[in-house]
């Protein structure tokens, strides 16, 4: 077979189990979560790598990987299945030496695949997170990383000091470049917060990843181990400002609000915004969607497919849904496949994938507009009987 | 036991929306283009081998169709053949469907399969073709034509209708008449074995006989030549025959009953994915009745209508009774009733258009009003 050079391939880490989703990830990987009526998480990297002009990906999966492997299939939503571009799902596997398994950390999971980005020869190695939700030219990334000749160039948003002790630290000297990294620090030196996108040179990488993996003592992760291993070997590493929309949807109420920043006529995200920059999904084959003379639509996004009768407002109401009439949807995440029947009335909610609330069933609450939401969830395929509460914040 | 199939793309009868379109590639329900229901009804019965018969203005239709990979039909061996004029140095102006068969001789003799499905593009219907060419073999006829009840009415000029005896047995057949109700409508779904049509195409042909309906149904079976049989499909069958037609039906998606026979029947119809947004409700918009595809922002008043992909309503606008095709831009206080917006149209603020339902206006492809 023949592997065309590459300047530049992306690793695509998606095997995380995204526990702090509780029921939307007991079946289903992080990256597979539904997103804003049509997507999937992992759309939004994916998307990002083809509108960078890289088309070759290797999806790191691990954890509940069935749905997500069907759902990136062969690429094709993304154009990555033509003949030198290409999204290869990379699962953990048996070697001849028995010496590895299962990915230990997200360096590790890299480690295990060296043969893949080898068969590239790529000058960059982009390293992305299945678990966020942003649009961003990764080209402009590696056009810096390349001009500064960097071992590895970091992205970095700004984010306000008193949260910053819940991100990973870059301290960085007045021309951007990285002299320490600190996990979590309790006394942030500053606000430059990882955002998990990192850009590579891969000679380098390879070597530090060869010298981690043979480090007992390592937990082969990018942030504790990899970026430390390299300060230390005394390469360069640069900071990369990023200033757009930018969303880790790894806990329940972030992946709610980030539904909810889609919404309003100057949403937080535009995610209609350049038509240039789209985001692919995999579609499915549903016709236009339906809403009645008895339906009330307010403020909100309602995909394909759907049959509305009910009132829906400043929600995000996603493929083949029917709420039925008299129904009340509000500041909620309806997920593809759900029945809302009539009478129900679903607050401050995201009801998963295929599930279904019944008659005159109550889901959520309402809160005061400085209140901290507490978001109920109903797992994937769940039933909310007839007259059943689901209590604010309360999973099922 | 293998299948293959042929597409007619039909010329253009909708008035000025298909000045410059086939019916092939006439945009349907909100995101569909008329022809995708052909394409589905095939892929969906397992056809490997589909040609499609072009004359002119095939452009878009090709744009649409591609490869024919939303259709599962990109494949390997077989798959996909546009079959344009270009493709044969024989006649380029087909007067009937066996001359455009005969024109494409070389296509249905190199396909090996034991049996053909014909469809066109103007009537729609979600149909199980499996089920047709089951018939077709457990009648032993010649050729089977697919019939629709409730649509002759004595009124309506139909292309072939037939009258079918207690039994299901052809008793009449009648061309370009308007039958009476008590005759089934010819829904131009024809099953027939590949050998006995290339035999009947190239016998009728060399006659100068080209009239499929005409020549090949009614003559061969008034002259005892061909049998035929008729398969009575009970499910939703369109006839787009006219501007009214197409406008009645597209505005008939509001009715449950009907979407669900055309989009919920045998099985899904596919189209061309367009990677839009979904669609956007403001705060302002009063929607009711109304069919959107995606990547609409909604902010006006709406009712009984069918809204393509990207159309924006702007507010204070209120739209009634209207097909909006794909990019349709309705400005701020413009009032539209009864009226049929091709592509890329944009209404001007303020603007006020009103047809009747009879003859709705329509604008043409591009135009700013």
């Amino acid at each position: 077979m023949y592997f065309q050079k590459k300047r530049c391939i992306a690793m695509l880490l998606a095997g995380g189990q995204g526990s702090r989703l509780y029921v939307l990830t007991e079946k289903t990987a992080k990256p597979a979560v539904p997103f804003g009526g049509k997507y999937r998480i992992i759309d939004f990297p994916l998307s990002n790598c083809v509108n960078s002009g890289i088309d070759t990906v290797g999806i790191l999966t691990q954890y509940q990987p069935l749905e997500l492997n069907e759902y990136i299939g062969n690429g094709q939503p993304w154009n990555l299945n033509k003949t030198h571009s290409c999204a290869q799902v990379l699962p953990p596997y048996e070697r001849h030496d028995k010496k590895q398994g299962w990915y230990k950390g997200t360096a590790n999971a890299i480690y295990q695949n060296i043969d893949f980005i080898d068969r590239f020869d790529p000058e960059y190695v982009v390293v992305l997170s299945g678990d966020h939700i942003y649009k961003m030219d990764y080209s402009k990334m590696v056009d810096y990383h390349e001009k500064n000749g960097a071992a590895c160039t970091i992205a970095v948003r700004n984010v306000p000091l008193e949260e910053a002790s819940r991100f990973g630290i870059l301290n960085t000297n007045p021309d951007n470049t990285i002299y320490e990294f600190e996990e979590k620090p309790k006394k942030p030196k500053s606000t430059n917060a990882s955002m998990g996108i990192y850009c590579f040179t891969w000679k380098v990488m390879r070597e530090t990843l060869i010298a981690d993996e043979e480090d007992p003592e390592s937990s082969n992760d990018f942030g504790k181990n990899i970026i430390p291993r390299l300060l230390n070997g005394g390469h360069k590493l640069m900071a990369y400002n990023f200033d757009g929309y930018w969303k880790d949807v790894g806990t329940i109420n972030s992946l709610w609000e980030a539904n909810m920043e889609l919404l309003g006529k100057e949403p937080a995200f535009n995610i209609r915004g350049d038509e240039r920059f789209k985001i692919y999904a995999r579609n499915s084959a549903f016709p236009s969607s339906y809403i009645d003379a008895s339906a009330k639509i307010v403020g909100s996004f309602v995909a394909e497919g759907c049959e509305v009768y009910g009132t829906v407002r400043h929600s995000v109401v996603s493929v083949g849904c029917t709420i039925g009439e008299g129904a009340l949807i509000e500041d909620s995440v309806v997920m593809p496949g759900v029945v809302v029947e009539s009478g129900a009335i679903v607050r401050h909610a995201i009801l998963g994938e295929n599930s279904k609330v019944c008659r005159n069933a109550v889901v959520g609450g309402a809160f005061e507009p400085n209140e901290k939401k507490k978001i109920s969830v109903a797992g994937k395929g769940v039933v909310i009987e007839e007259n059943a509460v689901l209590a604010p914040g309360a999973m099922l | 036991m293998n299948v293959m199939g042929i597409i007619f793309t039909n010329d253009g009868n909708v008035g000025e929306l298909t000045n410059k379109r086939t019916m092939a590639s006439l945009p349907f329900g909100g995101r569909y283009r008329q022809v995708d229901f052909g394409l589905s009804n095939l892929a969906f019965a397992g056809v490997r081998h589909v040609g499609i018969i072009a004359r002119y203005s095939y452009q878009s239709l090709m744009n649409h169709i591609g490869d024919g990979e939303e259709w599962g039909l990109e494949l390997g061996e077989g798959g996909l053949e546009f079959l344009t004029p270009y493709a044969s140095s024989v006649n380029h102006s087909y007067r009937g469907k066996l001359e455009s068969l005969s024109s494409n001789m070389d296509f249905l003799e190199y396909c090996d399969d034991d049996y053909v499905i014909m469809i066109d593009s103007t009537v729609l219907s979600n149909i199980d073709l499996n089920k047709v060419v089951a018939d077709h073999i457990a009648s032993g006829k010649d050729i089977t034509v697919v019939t629709a009840k409730g649509i002759c009415n004595g009124k309506k000029l139909m292309d072939f209708a037939l009258k079918l005896d207690k039994n299901g047995q052809v008793e009449d057949m009648v061309c370009d008449y308007a039958a009476p109700a008590e005759y089934q409508a010819s829904m131009d779904i024809f099953v027939m074995s590949r050998q006995v049509l290339i035999r009947e195409v190239k016998t009728l042909v060399a006659k100068n006989w080209f009239h499929m309906d005409r020549d090949l149904c009614m003559g061969g079976w008034r002259s005892g030549k061909v049998t035929v049989n008729a398969y009575q499909f009970d499910g939703i069958a369109m006839f787009n025959e006219s501007v009214q037609e197409y406008f009645e039906h597209s505005l008939s998606l509001v009715d449950k009953k009907v979407r669900e026979g055309l989009f919920g029947g045998a099985h899904p119809i596919y189209t061309k994915v367009r990677d839009r947004v979904p669609t956007y409700y403001g705060e302002n918009c009063d929607i009711e009745n109304v069919v959107a595809a995606d990547g609409c922002m909604l902010d006006g008043t709406v009712k009984n209508s069918v809204l393509f992909r990207q159309v924006t309503i702007s507010e204070g606008s209120k739209v009634e009774n209207c097909v909006i095709m794909n990019d349709g831009i309705i400005g701020t206080g413009c009032e539209l009733k009864n009226v049929i917006l091709d592509k890329n149209v944009t209404v001007t603020p303020g603007t006020k258009l009103f047809g009747t339902k009879a003859n709705p206006i329509v604008i043409k492809r591009g135009e700013i009003v």
